[in-house]
């Protein structure tokens, strides 16, 4: 269960109706916006699929300049992986025996 | 009120996020903190070459659990990109080399064999190699992210207990043009600056870089400076495709590839023209050139130019390019307060790269934009250590450490006695660089070659033909890394190392700036770090060598504990005798110091005092390099001591345009350009193993502008075969106005058989820095399916 820090960098002419569109995400908070336009948001997920899908469609609103991560948690699957528990659904198991291949 | 676990860490996320900005949230951080990290560890991302520090969170088994910015570096500021933020992740990954592996024969599985039994074979190979087939029958080929401690030890062992040049490193694929560019415009290499001008430009121009993607927390910095001063600053964005980067530019030159070099010489046409450049600064500090050799006046330059008024210039350029954009970029390039311009791969990896670097600087040593606030003329690094470890350590087969050229008699012997070994031990010819090396491969004139934390299986342009050789079973490969490539496919000996922070050393980024990540994590299995291997390695050599030369090289660190000691050991004779007295003199920059400091140290930085300053700032400047003062030669303000320049004098240089080695024609009437995409870093050896990093890019796309789509029938997602006269791959596409009209764009992170493009990409090089040309090759393009669902791939 991931914890995500961000500053959200927000083109100040538009920012109410940016801010509109981020309250329809419970996963976000936003604790607050400086005379810049960056905003302080912690998006916290169920999985890192959903923190990464989630960026990714904050990143697509009009207005929403960038997106800088500032601290990021995810003890919770390190610990899953070490176990055993979890396997990165990207790993293909370990050491792989083929022989060199040229095509 | 008592709070939750996980709110702890909320508020850790949000307290870290405010500090940035200087926001107050109303928690208390010791609250906050206390959620599960029991402690952290300052260092540097493991990534590219901005160098942005972090904190790395372990909780109290040991596991490192989280990561942040660190808020008080220069660099980053706190800001860290997705790839920094997770590259962690992968310390646990259950792929990691746990265990040396082997086999006889590359057409044999690997068997884990023991430390003792796989050092002795790599010891006894190199050694058979030389005594049977002489020095240059051994090579090592090095990474831009190897810690420089790493870098320094193995080019040591090769030149002093192997006795060959053949000392090579990834670096010669992104850097070298950019080495060339400032050696031969300014007399010394790396920029002037630091990113530290970026808030105080006025004008910043962008070419050949995709910054947004390719260095994010860089282009935070100048996103932010532009949007705060959105009428004041101005940034020209010139490059033949539209990137992320080009969203902010005021102005975006589109021009045809190869025709950088017109463009350039256009603008200063333009800026003689109109009489914009600083007449005194360039009587005072420069001169003009035509050959090395060759001195000609501002009339001869200026005679030259008249090919490139700026009407001939837009009719060579094409795309949107037109005469008034070049004046009007000239103008702003010339009259802004201060002016920095940022370039990378697209200047680099250029038959005539050095050239297009030469242009860049002409541009600034014209207007004076060089040496004050806000200007500079800045090449961006692609690797975290390819300035640090590779070019100033001595990770070139032309180039020994500080900056020391391999043919220069009285370098080589001022290295000999620094490390105690006989005169004349260091071979006076360079060694073979990075595509003559392989090609050695493939002719097998190489016996035994050591490729350390990287993937020229991947890497290389026209790579079937260098894996070729790499297959052949009279070459012996010795590969050490953190997981399985394509390199490891083809080696007889797979070695595992220790990643960032189960180790500890030094990384020096693109500003001259190096900075220490410590040991803080235990590496999994058997992983040692490399300065380990290679100094066990090499005193093994010295037994079936029987030389007494080959064991003084590694006997200063022979025996030391291998985390902390050994690689501060290592430093300190690197810095205190290969340094003292260079232009990047980096004694005082101690692990005491670096342990200190929250971003490091910009050389030059020649005592412990002036580099717990922060080290230099910006280079020649009298009062802020101690060099400038220490070696000023008269009343000015500026000192150009580099040591590539006996005359101390800027040099402007005559270049004419010249297009790509492989041009467009009936047969094959595309462009073909590569690059990379935020998500991933190169093979993807590492972020292809973080599943938010591959799942966002699971494979390779081409872009291809609509127009071209149009005329070949192509939709998006479509299959498209891109082919070469080397070679073919299919990808699917994006089709998009990104890349000009005639030109496609690939990614080249994909590990896939199908879909690996430098099969296609040209291996032809830039004649001066031998940088191959990865960003222009001719190819054709078709439809071959509608389109089909992938599985991103990555070897194991
Ligand atoms: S910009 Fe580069 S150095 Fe900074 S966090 Fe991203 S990958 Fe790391």
């Amino acid at each position: 269960m991931p914890i995500g820090g961000f500053v959200i960098a927000l083109d100040r002419s538009i920012q109410d109706e940016v801010l509109t569109q981020f309250a329809k995400f419970s996963q976000i908070e936003i604790h607050g916006v400086d005379e810049e336009g960056n905003a302080v948001a912690v998006i916290d997920t169920e999985t890192s699929d959903e923190m990464e899908q989630l960026t990714r469609d904050l990143q697509k609103i009009d207005g929403v300049l960038s997106l800088g991560v500032t601290y990021f948690h995810a003890e919770d699957e390190i610990e899953k992986i070490e176990s055993g528990e979890l396997k990165p659904t990207l790993s293909f198991g370990r050491k792989g025996e083929k022989p060199a291949n040229c095509s | 009120m008592s709070l939750s676990r996980r709110d702890f860490i909320k508020n850790t996320a949000a307290l870290t996020a405010a500090s940035y900005i200087g926001m107050n949230l109303p928690f208390v951080a010791g609250e906050a903190n206390a959620a599960d990290v029991a402690s952290w560890h300052r260092g540097t991302c493991r990534l590219c070459g901005t160098g942005c520090r972090v904190q790395l969170g372990i909780n109290s088994k040991g596991q490192p659990v989280a990561m942040r910015g660190e808020p008080k570096s220069r660099t980053n500021f706190g800001y860290l990109c997705m790839k920094g933020m997770m590259f962690y992740k992968i310390m646990n990954h259950p792929d990691r080399l746990t265990m040396p592996l082997y086999r006889e024969r590359k057409d044999q599985p690997f068997k884990e064999i023991s430390w003792d039994k796989a050092l002795d074979i790599a010891a006894r190979k190199f050694a058979e190699a030389k005594q049977q087939y002489g020095p240059n029958s051994t090579a090592y080929y090095g990474s831009g992210q190897c810690l420089t401690e790493e870098t320094y030890l193995f080019q040591k062992i090769m030149r002093a207990a192997l006795q060959t040049n053949n000392v090579e490193g990834n670096p010669r694929l992104c850097m070298a043009s950019a080495v060339g560019g400032y050696l031969t415009s300014f007399g010394a290499d790396e920029p002037i600056g630091s990113y530290a001008n970026i808030e105080k430009s006025s004008c910043m121009f962008l070419i050949g870089s995709n910054m947004a993607e390719a260095h994010p927390v860089i282009f935070r910095r100048v996103m932010r400076h532009k949007m705060n001063n959105k009428d004041k600053v101005k940034v020209i964005n010139a490059d033949p495709r539209f990137s992320a980067t080009s969203r902010i530019a005021d102005m975006h030159m589109q021009f045809k590839p190869g025709t950088d070099l017109a463009m350039l010489n256009a603008m200063a046409y333009t800026i003689i023209d109109e009489k914009l450049y600083d007449k005194e600064f360039i009587a005072d500090y420069a001169v003009f050139r035509k050959g090395k050799k060759v001195l000609v006046d501002m009339e001869a330059y200026w005679k030259s130019l008249q090919d490139y008024t700026p009407e001939k210039a837009a009719k060579i350029c094409g795309g949107n390019i037109t005469a008034k954009m070049i004046r009007e970029a000239a103008r702003m390039f010339a009259k802004s307060d201060g002016t920095v311009s940022f370039w990378c791969m697209g200047i680099n990896q250029r038959k005539r790269g050095v050239w297009a670097n030469n242009l860049i600087h002409n541009l600034h040593i014209l207007t004076g934009q060089l040496c004050r606030e806000g200007a500079d003329s800045f090449s961006l690094t692609g690797q975290p250590n390819a300035c640090g470890g590779v070019r100033e350590g001595g990770g070139l087969c032309h180039i020994l450490p500080g900056h020391r050229l391999v043919v220069k008699e009285k370098l080589r012997n001022q290295v000999e006695d620094a490390w105690g070994i006989p005169r004349g031990r260091i071979a006076p010819k360079p060694g073979a660089h990075t595509i003559k090396m392989f090609q050695q491969v493939n002719s097998a004139d190489i016996k035994a070659i050591w490729i350390n934390c990287t993937s020229p299986a991947q890497s290389l342009p026209n790579v079937d033909l260098y894996r070729k050789g790499m297959a052949r079973e009279d070459v012996f490969i010795v590969t050490s890394d953190i997981f399985p490539t394509r390199t490891t496919e083809l080696s007889n000996l797979v070695l595992p190392t220790a990643f960032h922070f189960e180790k500890s050393g030094v990384y020096g980024c693109t500003e001259r700036r190096s900075q220490l990540t410590p040991k803080v994590v235990q590496s999994p299995g058997e992983a040692r770090p490399e300065t380990w291997i290679a100094t066990e390695w090499c005193a093994r050599m010295a037994k079936y060598l029987n030389d007494p030369v080959v064991l003084q090289t590694v006997k200063p660190f022979l025996g030391k504990e291998m985390y902390v000691e050994q690689p501060q050991a290592i430093w300190d004779e690197y810095t205190q005798k290969l340094t003292k007295g260079r232009d990047n003199d980096l004694r005082g920059a101690s692990y005491t110091v670096l342990k200190q400091m929250a971003d490091g140290v910009q050389w030059p930085a020649p005592t412990e005092a002036f580099a717990l300053t922060g080290g230099t700032v910006m280079k020649f400047v009298k009062g802020v390099d101690p060099m400038a003062t220490s070696m000023s030669k008269n009343e000015k303000p500026f000192q150009f001591y580099g040591p590539a320049h006996p005359d101390k004098k800027l040099w402007i240089w005559i270049r004419p345009q010249a297009g790509a080695d492989e041009e467009p024609d009936a047969d094959w009437p595309m462009y073909l350009s590569t690059g990379r995409v935020i998500d991933h870093w190169h093979t993807t050896s590492m972020t292809g193993r973080i599943p938010e990093l591959m799942r966002a890019n699971p494979y390779s796309f081409v872009e291809i502008n609509p127009k071209d789509a149009m005329r070949y029938g192509i939709k998006p997602n479509d299959m498209v075969e891109i082919e070469s006269r080397r070679g073919k791959v299919t990808m699917p596409a994006k089709v998009m106005e990104g890349p000009i009209e005639g030109m496609v764009f690939a990614y080249w992170h994909d590990m896939h058989e199908d879909r690996m493009i430098n099969k296609v990409v040209k291996d032809s090089f830039d004649p001066g820095s031998k940088e191959p040309e990865f960003k222009i090759c001719a190819c054709r393009i078709k439809r071959v399916s509608g389109p089909k669902a992938l599985k991103p791939f990555i070897v194991t």
